[in-house]
């Protein structure tokens, strides 16, 4: 799993891309086309509502389909009681619905979500989307139970600029463990 | 006249010194109103009775043994981490938290759900009044 840093100078619309960090797995068509990793959530209720018992994941990194089916069953949520009212649970699922990762394909990561999943299915977690899996089955169980971390839904322990919606390698630092280099 | 409005005005102050905020002390009362209909000895609460609820372990919706405490920590005035995803909690403590206990839909809101996660059930008025005044001493 080698990493390439690519120089790509964007000469034919006049940007000036920087730097890209490409993986060898995926097209590398569409490297040019990414503004980002996903889109930052600042939405307030959001944030308020969805990011008090776990980090606020941000609405790019699951489709519209899961988020409609999450919203309708609240009140159940992986066991937990996380229902709210009905004027708040209609906005949050309108904003997420809008900012989904099926409308988010110019973000790099939104798009490989997105394209991982195949249309039948409806993943309930974004730790079940096959991108994620693939981009986390290396790491050792003992460094995701430890109490720091918890689960891998936990981005933030690991991702430390999770909440600015970054997941490159580079912003990686696993608690009693430091930075990841699987090369 | 204008003096015994004043000094009814500062006993009001100080008698809620240390007190709920006006729409937390009405959510209070409304409590008490639905606590003297189910037990008809009911004074005030109570908040001995409510560290009893707050501490005490019980088979949760999980189906493991879980008390408040499990999420809030048995000190309130210090972080804590949430025991189904790990992440910190501010302290409850309105003490050293003055957010805390401040805002009642929010209140209403974490003690239908915290109840349910604990006690399986939505918390009886009495019980929820018992555990805020727990809250409130600390
Ligand atoms: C009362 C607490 C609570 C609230 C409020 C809450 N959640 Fe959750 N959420 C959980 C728990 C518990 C899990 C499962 C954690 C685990 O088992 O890893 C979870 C998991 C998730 C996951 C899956 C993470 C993964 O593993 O991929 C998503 C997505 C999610 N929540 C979105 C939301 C959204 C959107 C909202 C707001 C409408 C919300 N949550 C509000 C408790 C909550
Ligand atoms: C235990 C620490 C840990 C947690 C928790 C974790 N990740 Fe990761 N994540 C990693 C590591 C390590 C990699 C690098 C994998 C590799 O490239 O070998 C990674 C890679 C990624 C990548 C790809 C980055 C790249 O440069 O290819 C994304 C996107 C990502 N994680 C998103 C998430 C999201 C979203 C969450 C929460 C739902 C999450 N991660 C939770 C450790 C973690
Ligand atoms: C599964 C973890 C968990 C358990 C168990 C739990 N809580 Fe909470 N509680 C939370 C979270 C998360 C919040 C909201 C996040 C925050 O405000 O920091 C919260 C918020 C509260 C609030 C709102 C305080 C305010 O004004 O901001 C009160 C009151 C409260 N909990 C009481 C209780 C009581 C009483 C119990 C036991 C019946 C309990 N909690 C059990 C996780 C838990």
């Amino acid at each position: 799993m080698k990493k390439i840093l690519l120089i790509v100078p964007f000469l034919l619309t006049g940007v000036l891309l920087v730097a890209v960090m490409a993986d060898d797995d995926e097209d590398h068509r569409s490297i040019g086309r990414s503004i980002g990793d996903v889109a930052v959530s600042k939405d307030a209720t959001y944030i308020k509502e969805c990011g008090s018992c776990h980090f606020a994941y941000q609405p790019g990194l699951l489709p519209k389909r899961s988020w409609v089916k999450m919203m309708n069953t609240l009140d159940n949520h992986f066991k937990d009681d996380a229902s709210l009212d009905q004027k708040t649970t209609k906005y949050i699922t309108n904003y997420l619905v809008k900012n989904s990762s099926d409308n988010a394909m110019d973000y790099k990561r939104s798009r490989k979500i997105t394209n991982s999943i195949s249309v039948n299915q409806t993943p309930h977690r974004i730790t079940k989307t096959p991108y994620f899996i693939h981009k986390h089955d290396e790491i050792p169980k003992k460094i995701i139970v430890q109490k720091e971390v918890g689960t891998l839904g936990n981005c933030i322990a690991c991702h430390t600029a999770a909440d600015r919606g970054i997941y490159s390698e580079r912003a990686i630092k696993i608690p009693n463990y430091g930075r990841w280099d699987d090369d | 006249m204008k003096k015994q409005l004043a000094l009814l005005i500062v006993s009001g102050v100080l008698a809620n010194a240390g007190g709920f905020n006006p729409s937390m002390q009405g959510y209070i009362d409304s409590l008490k109103v639905e606590a003297k209909k189910s037990n008809n000895s009911f004074a005030d609460f109570n908040a001995k009775r409510g560290e009893l609820i707050f501490t005490s372990k019980h088979i949760g919706k999980r189906g493991r043994e879980i008390s408040c405490a499990s999420c809030h920590g048995a000190n309130l005035s210090l972080s804590s981490q949430n025991a189904f995803t790990n992440k910190s909690i501010e302290p409850l403590s309105p003490r050293t938290n003055p957010k805390r206990l401040t805002n009642v839909q929010d209140v209403q809101k974490w003690l239908k759900r915290n109840f349910n996660d604990v006690y399986k059930r939505e918390g009886t008025p009495q019980e929820k009044g018992d555990v805020l005044y727990y809250i409130k001493s600390k």
